[in-house]
């Protein structure tokens, strides 16, 4: 009896030995799918920093374009075009992805003596901090990136302070990029490595700020034209600060996102805005067959009849309000098929047959009226770019702030210099498609009787006339981003002559975007914006609807 | 059976009568039931003497006695029984049981068998026969109305999808609110691994279809914590207690049999819409490829009629799609033979003829015996199930096999165990979330979404759907941007090969008749062989699944479970008995995921990863180790007062040292007033019973929540030269270190009774469950570096009241008498959050962030949230100028999926040899955001929109004017731009359904027929499920099912996403015995 007892015994004991060890273990708390943040790379943390800060600004100049109808915008009332929800990405990767790693990278880098990361870094941050700004007015700063010390609910910081601090943050990166790194960024897709450009650019960033601020701080123009004087800054094409793209479809997609959506079996996905294009085939622009792709060469309701299973609107008639203003409605001519500001219709299959983007930026097909389907991996395969700062957009800035000091004859200089800029630069991408047919690409002829047309029109324009045409040569310039001139428009409250929304009342202008679904959803020290005209702290300018006059 | 057991048993007694001796001498045996399960505490005594003795835990007995003494053996609930001692020492004793006190012995948690009485809680109980025979190979949907408080919700009507079962509400909402399954004593996984999330695609069955139900010989559902505070963490949202032919030892006493049944049912979609047959596709009465079914209608002549369509020749003829498309999709150079082929303007039934009846067949086979003393016994089982789908290419395959035994040893020793082995194979076309435009997430493929709203003039089943040059999906859209259903099926599969093993080994050592020592090692292991792909050339947005992607993965989950117990039983006094049970435990969990995925597919079909440009590493691995200590205590007084005390202590592995334990105690008690006081029990009132329990329970987090991580990608991106660049990022799940277990308590209140001799039989529950430091996956604004981190707050209580009621219209004990039973079971169910903690108000839980589950202050639990109908200050709608309500969006109440209350109620009528059972369930109330409704009212697809000549004036207030609305409207946009793509508040319905969940009609053959067969018996049973149901507060065309969980297996309720139409079966079974 006994011994049945011990080998019982034994039996209940080996049994729970046998993985006593592994099952009493009560210690499991790494998480084995993931590395650790004291395994952490700057490098790689720089790597992130960019690829997040570009994917940003892309979305942001998205933003920026659809507001000011460089771009499409599909709704007919401001408030709702965009509902909270959609900038959570935005706010995830301008924090989270942005701000969180460049403060977790920035200990290791200096301790390793990285400065130029660091500096690069703190460079993009404070862009991103403005651009939030712009976007949203007051953000949390101080407060913000505090969760590990338990602070869920950052408040708020006035959007001026937040620009006083990126300010200050340019000029430490300035400084980090003068000194001597022990290491230098294994990757730097913007310069490669080219510090005197790195420099260039926080210097135009600061000018920026400057611009932005001009109607709130009195010496943002003196400031501005102290850079001017120092000349370290971006004039020339070949310091334009911008990230281009590869034609990779997959594992990982390195093409333009603008190319990915739309150059697609199933046709293209996105619609071009009927403003800028009906505004640059007026004005014979030499870019349109750069910018637009056109798959058709009639649009209904214009050389061939009108048609409701492809586009709806050309069997109605234009509403009032367009009437009124003489605004293209619905079509236009030359198979430019695109849409009119907040048309909401719903979507027929007409993939093959909307116009869609050319080779700039987007790195798709040169327009030489072949008139064939978009297909995948046609044209530059979306090696194109987005544009984050381009020489020609500084001139258009100069041009801005010769105009608020009254100098006209440097203001009409500047608009020119900047479009001529901006169009060689466009037309360096033509031979990028290489199944294109240049021979209709723009002659250096049509183009300088271009310029010389613009100025001209500079020359005759009173002063509202001159504002609009530096706008509207500011905006086609800037297509591809849309920052700069979403601001401009709040700025100045030009051009005029925007074609209003489908809508006749859409609601005010969007002065600022509704903060981020995630933001009010889970942060209690800050609710929601019931509008969306709230003005940002650097425009003073009049209340919505009647600022901007376009609306 | 039983009979021809009983007729053994009495000979024996009658031989013992051949030889006498007339002296005292140790009479000894077992007890057992007329199911042949050992009966412990039956009282035995010999006759005119108050001495007497109990039955230990395995039934036996022994007890002095001179020959002629008549032993008395009673026990509540079962007749009593006499037996005069003759010569054989061995009295081995069935008990029958007590028609007039209907009492029975119920397995409660670990196993330990408790009379129903004792119990301070309330146990639901189905047994084999309500789960044999079905059509349905699903347990837990055989569950479904058949206990009160239990909540069963299909995934869909796919063939082996996942089912979610949720017990007495949901306590929390971010652990998992699934029961835990304990199969012949030991745990087993039920887990759901999807292949996805909701929105990417939720194919993958849940795991515990991986028992045959022909094999499982009774189910207890442990619903409270009062009843399941043994289980520790793991039964905190019930316990649903199996046990299996293998593991019930009940072939004990039993001559050998083998069992044998056979059955055949069809399976056909449930829900097919009534569709239109008046009208085709088009928008405003005009013809147009596309998806709405707004064009003109099929008569030439009227208002809307074809005729006057420029695109419609007047033939009724249109050119054919194929010719037409944009060459930019190749199809008009793919399909130059449709040049010239004029298409007809009708109407066809494509989606009807999309779906074809499946059929279902299933095989299970038993064998048991037992040695001929009895002490050995074994149970050997098989089982086949081929289940097809009603969706082309979906069905699922299951092989069942299985072992058990117990052996009583000579030296005290009883071993047991068992065995399981099962295969189940499950394959479908790709099913994820769709609304009435497209698939979600990013552009994947789903089989119902494109099928539901195909326009009338569409033939699905007639237009070719693959490019013959490419491959590719072709279909009616003119950019090509649909795919073809068809190609879906055909060029895009999940597949989920499953391969498990389960089962366990006790051994009890008994050191004396009161106390024994039991140690059981259970052990579950699978690995579910996951594939999932699509061959290149799909329509979709994403470039990568256009591409062709194979996906190939192995999820390897592993339970070991140790168990160690000690169980006594002890009379105090003459009135005062005691059990106890003090144990430990231990439970580790690893789970593992494998595999490759692969994408760019460079030979059309061609499976194999060789055959992929790119890959791609899937791995994912988890372990956890939940440890605990438990004891209960048992007293009862003089048979009519119960009281059990019990505890349990647990560690858990994956939180911070000061928060890994935690201890839940438990207290409940029953009193039998029918007992106590003689005087009480009558004809009218024959039993009664009062309980009162408390329980309490704790969740502990899954994964790893107190770990800090950083994410690395290392194919971030390409450098001009082609070489990948790293990144790593801050992760978006701040580690949480304080981080503690969620704690609930729950106190219960019950009343059983039995009334007119036994003919009606009403049962209540009241119980009240409260959830603290509710464990949170807290989203956080990104602005503090993180998106969420896991937390503890707020407060949940679930409220409920459970009846449970049984009357017989006519009874009559006689064999093949006219019997009608009607049993009845109501669930209200009420859960509210309380509390959110100080600085949140609203937890999105389920869903998208803006249109999801909510837990809100003050709200049921799982409140749908969403866009709403923009109103003014005195809470008038507001509509636009183009007559349409405008949306604002944003975190609205728009809906409470939480049911009033679920009624089911099942008749069974017996005559002669036929027997017939109808199972009724009706859930009033709970509201669903159905897409399915608002697609196709929305495309005007179905009889309900085919009065189209009415506009419509939106009632509110033009927001521009301030003035009421006059706006006119037509048809199609009332219902395509409001009802489909308004505010999310129009797309919710009420989802009550009453529905006829079981019929079946039943037929044994006489056993004077059988006689000169080798049968035993011999039964036949025509059978149906789901055959009607009506949600009757939904548009009548649309014959939509709510039960339906788009959100996948989880805490998502209230959702539909053209995930899924539902099933019914209908078929019939043959058992035969040996």
């Amino acid at each position: 009896m006994k011994s049945i007892r011990k080998i019982f015994g034994l039996i209940v004991l080996s049994g729970l030995c046998f993985y006593s060890c592994e099952t009493t273990d009560m210690d499991l708390t790494e998480d084995p799918n993931y590395l650790t943040p004291e395994q952490a790379n700057v490098d790689f943390y720089l790597n992130a920093i960019e690829r997040s800060y570009v994917s940003l600004m892309q979305n942001f100049g998205n933003y920026g374009a659809q507001v000011t109808r460089i771009e499409y915008l599909g709704s007919r009332n401001y408030l709702n075009a965009y509902a909270p929800t959609s900038f959570d990405d935005e706010w995830d990767l301008a924090y989270r992805q942005i701000l969180a790693d460049v403060e977790a990278m920035t200990p290791i880098a200096q301790e390793n003596e990285q400065f130029h990361h660091i500096a690069i870094a703190q460079l993009l941050s404070a862009n991103v901090l403005i651009t939030l700004v712009d976007f949203f007015g007051d953000i949390p700063y101080s407060e913000a990136l505090m969760a590990d010390e338990g602070n869920f609910n950052p408040n708020l910081d006035n959007g001026a302070a937040v620009y006083s601090a990126a300010a200050q943050l340019i000029d430490t990166a300035i400084t980090n990029f003068n000194k001597e790194a022990a290491l230098e960024p294994e990757y730097d897709p913007f310069y490669n490595g080219n510090y005197e450009n790195w420099i260039k650019l926080a210097n135009t960033l600061k000018m920026k700020i400057y611009l932005q601020t001009r109607l709130v701080d009195n010496s943002a123009l003196s400031s501005f034209n102290q850079i001017v004087a120092s000349g370290d800054f971006i004039t020339s094409t070949d310091e334009d600060f911008q990230f281009n793209y590869g034609t990779n479809e997959n594992q990982p997609d390195t093409r333009n996102g603008k190319y990915a959506g739309n150059y697609r079996p199933t046709g293209a996905g996105s619609y071009l805005s009927n403003w800028l294009m009906g505004t640059m085939l007026e004005d014979g622009d030499p870019r349109i067959r750069y910018y637009f792709y056109r798959q058709v060469n009639a649009v209904p309701g214009e050389e061939i009849e009108p048609n409701e299973q492809t586009l709806t609107c050309s069997m109605e008639n234009a509403p009032q309000h367009y009437i009124d203003g003489g605004f293209t409605f619905c079509s236009l001519p030359n198979g430019y098929w695109g849409r009119d500001h907040g048309d909401d219709d719903g979507t027929p299959g007409d993939g093959f047959l909307r116009t869609t983007y050319g080779i700039y930026p987007a790195g798709g097909m040169f327009d030489d009226s072949r008139f064939a389907p978009v297909s995948q991996g046609a044209g530059a395969a979306g090696a194109g770019i987005t544009p984050l700062m381009l020489a020609s957009w500084v001139d258009f800035m100069r041009a801005e702030m010769a105009m608020v000091e009254g100098d006209v004859a440097a203001a009409q200089e500047f608009v020119v210099s900047g479009t001529a800029k901006s169009i060689t630069k466009v037309r360096s991408f033509g031979a990028l498609d290489e199944d294109a047919d240049l021979s209709l690409a723009p002659s250096e002829e049509q183009v300088n009787s271009f310029l010389s047309g613009i100025e001209t029109a500079f020359i005759e324009a009173d002063t509202e006339e001159k504002w609009n045409l530096l706008a509207e040569e500011f905006w086609i310039s800037c297509f591809g981003n849309g920052i700069l001139n979403y601001n401009f428009y709040r700025r100045t409250g030009y051009p005029t002559t925007l074609q209003p929304n489908r809508e006749p009342n859409p609601g005010g202008f969007i002065r600022s975007f509704r903060y981020p679904a995630n933001l009010v959803n889970n942060n209690s020290s800050i609710s929601q914006k019931q509008e969306v005209t709230t003005t940002v702290f650097w425009d003073t300018n009049p209340a919505s609807p009647s600022f901007p006059e376009s609306n | 059976m039983t009979r021809k057991l009983q007729g053994f048993w009495t000979l024996l007694f009658l031989f013992s009568f051949c030889s006498m001796f007339a002296q005292e001498r140790t009479i000894s045996g077992t007890i057992t039931d007329d199911q042949g399960m050992p009966l412990p505490g039956v009282n035995v005594r010999i006759k005119g003497t108050s001495s007497g003795i109990q039955s230990d835990f395995d039934g036996n007995y022994s007890i002095q006695a001179q020959k002629g003494d008549v032993i008395v053996f009673s026990f509540v609930g079962l007749k009593t029984a006499e037996y005069t001692v003759a010569d054989v020492n061995t009295i081995d004793v069935i008990m029958e049981a007590d028609q007039a006190q209907l009492d029975e012995v119920v397995v409660t948690a670990f196993g330990i068998s408790r009379e129903k009485k004792s119990l301070g809680y309330a146990v639901s109980e189905v047994s084999s026969e309500d789960l044999e025979s079905r059509a349905e190979g699903d347990v837990g949907r055989l569950l479904s109305g058949k206990a009160s408080g239990v909540q069963i919700t299909q995934q869909s009507g796919i063939s082996g999808s996942g089912t979610n079962i949720i017990i007495r509400g949901l306590s929390s909402f971010s652990g998992s609110n699934q029961p835990l399954f304990i199969v012949d004593g030991v745990p087993f996984s039920s887990d759901t691994n999807a292949q996805g999330d909701f929105v990417q695609g939720n194919s993958g069955g849940s795991r515990f279809f991986d028992l045959d139900p022909n094999n499982i010989e009774s189910v207890n559902v442990l619903k409270g914590l009062a009843a399941s505070t043994l289980y520790g963490t793991q039964g905190r949202n019930g316990v649903i207690l199996i046990t299996t032919k293998n593991g019930s030892g009940a072939a004990s006493r039993k001559k050998h049999e083998v069992t044998v049944t056979s059955s055949i049912f069809f399976n056909e979609v449930a829900s097919i819409p009534d569709y239109t047959m008046s009208y085709g596709g088009g928008f405003d009465q005009a013809f147009g490829w596309f998806y709405s079914n707004w064009g003109p209608s099929f008569e030439k002549d009227g208002v809307a009629g074809w005729g006057s369509d420029s695109a419609i020749d007047e033939n009724g003829y249109l050119p054919h799609p194929y010719s037409t498309a944009s060459s930019g999709t190749g199809i008009p150079q793919a399909f130059p033979e449709f040049a010239d082929t004029p298409y007809p303007w009708q109407p066809y039934n494509s989606v009807e003829e999309f779906f074809r009846t499946g059929v279902v067949s299933n095989t299970s086979i038993n064998f048991s015996g037992s040695s001929n003393d009895g002490k050995v016994t074994y149970n050997l089982s098989g089982g086949h199930l081929e289940d097809e789908g009603f969706t082309p290419e979906n069905k699922v395959v299951r092989n069942n096999l299985g072992i058990g035994g117990k052996a009583e040893l000579a030296n005290n020793f009883i071993i047991d165990g068992t065995l399981n082995f099962s295969q189940t194979d499950f394959k479908s076309p790709p099913v994820s979330a769709g609304d009435g435009n497209t698939v979600f997430g990013g552009g994947g493929s789903s089989v119902f979404s494109n099928v539901f709203f195909t326009p009338r003039n569409v033939d699905l089943m007639g237009l070719p759907y693959q490019n013959p040059l490419t491959g590719g999906s072709v279909y009616y859209r003119q950019a090509n941007d649909i795919q073809h259903p068809l190609w879906t099926v055909y060029n895009a599969s999940s597949q989920q090969l499953t391969n498990r093993v389960y089962g366990s080994a006790g051994i009890t050592y008994n050191f004396t008749d009161n106390l024994n020592l039991t140690y059981r090692l259970g052990i579950d292991l699978y690995n579910e062989g996951n594939s999932s792909y699509q061959n290149r050339g799909g329509s979709t947005s994403n470039t990568r699944i256009r591409s062709g992607f194979y996906d190939t993965w192995n999820n390897a989950n592993t339970i070991w479970d140790h168990n160690l117990t000690l169980n006594g039983m002890y009379d105090l006094s003459e009135k005062i008995g005691l059990n106890f049970n003090i144990g430990a435990t231990t439970r580790r969990t690893i789970y593992d995921r494998q595999g490759v995925s692969s994408s760019n597919q460079q030979v059309f079909d061609v499976l194999r990863h060789f055959n992929f440009m790119l890959q791609d590493e899937i791995q994912y691995s988890e372990e956890r180790n939940i440890a605990g200590l438990y004891g209960q205590v048992e007293l009862d007084y003089n048979r009519f007062l119960y009281l059990t005390i019990n505890g349990r202590n647990d560690w858990v592995s994956n939180l911070a040292k000061e928060n890994r334990s935690i201890f839940y105690p438990g207290v409940s008690a029953s009193f039998l007033p029918t007992s106590a006081f003689s005087g009480l029990s009558s004809d009218a009132l024959g039993f009664l019973k009062l309980r009162a329990g408390f329980g309490t329970s704790a969740n502990f987090p899954s994964g790893y929540p107190i770990a800090n991580r950083l994410s690395l990608d290392t194919q971030r991106w390409l450098d001009d030269s082609g070489n990948l660049v790293v990144s790593n990022t801050t992760n978006s799940v701040l580690g949480n270190p304080d981080l503690e277990p969620e704690t609930m308590t729950e106190i219960e209140f019950g009343v059983e009774s039995n009334w007119f001799k036994n003919r009606f039989t009403l049962n209540a529950s009241y119980f009240n469950r409260i959830t603290k430091n509710l464990l949170v996956n807290r989203s956080l604004d990104a602005s503090t570096g993180y998106t969420s981190v896991r937390t503890n707050i707020g407060e949940i209580n679930v409220e409920g009241l459970e009846i449970e009621a049984g009357l017989d219209i006519f009874k009559n004990s006689d064999e093949g008498a006219f019997n009608w039973r009607i049993n009845a079971n109501f669930s209200t169910i009420e859960p509210t959050v309380k509390d959110l903690g100080q600085d949140t108000d609203i937890i999105v839980y389920a869903g998208f962030s803006n249109l999801g589950n909510a837990a809100i202050a003050g709200k049921p639990l799982g409140t749908i949230v969403g866009s709403r109908i923009l109103r003014d200050d005195n809470g008038n709608f507001l509509t636009n100028s183009q007559g349409d309500y405008v949306v604002e969006a944003g975190q609205f109440e728009i809906g409470d999926p939480n049911p009033d209350y679920t009624l089911n109620v099942s008749s069974n009528i017996s005559f002669k040899n036929f027997s017939l059972n109808v199972l009724f369930t009706h859930v009033s109330g709970g509201d669903i955001y159905s897409q399915t409704i608002a697609t196709l009212l929305g495309r005007g697809l179905t009889t309900d929109t085919d009065n189209r000549i009415n506009p419509f004036i939106l009632p509110g207030i033009n927001q521009d004017t301030g003035e009421p609305n006059t706006i006119q409207i037509n048809n199609s946009q009332y219902y395509f731009s409001n009802i489909l793509f308004g505010p999310d508040e129009l797309q919710i319905y009420d989802g009550s359904v009453i529905r006829l969940q079981e019929v079946s009609l039943g037929y044994s053959l006489p056993k004077s027929f059988l006689e000169k067969t080798p049968f035993g018996s011999l039964s036949l049973k025509v059978s149906g499920y789901n055959l009607w149901y009506d949600a009757y507060n939904t548009p009548d065309g649309i014959n939509f099912d709510p039960n339906v969980a788009a959100l996948g297996v989880g805490n998502g309720q209230g959702f539909d996403f053209l995930s899924g139409p539902s099933s019914k079966r209908y078929g019939i079974s043959i058992t035969a015995s040996f």
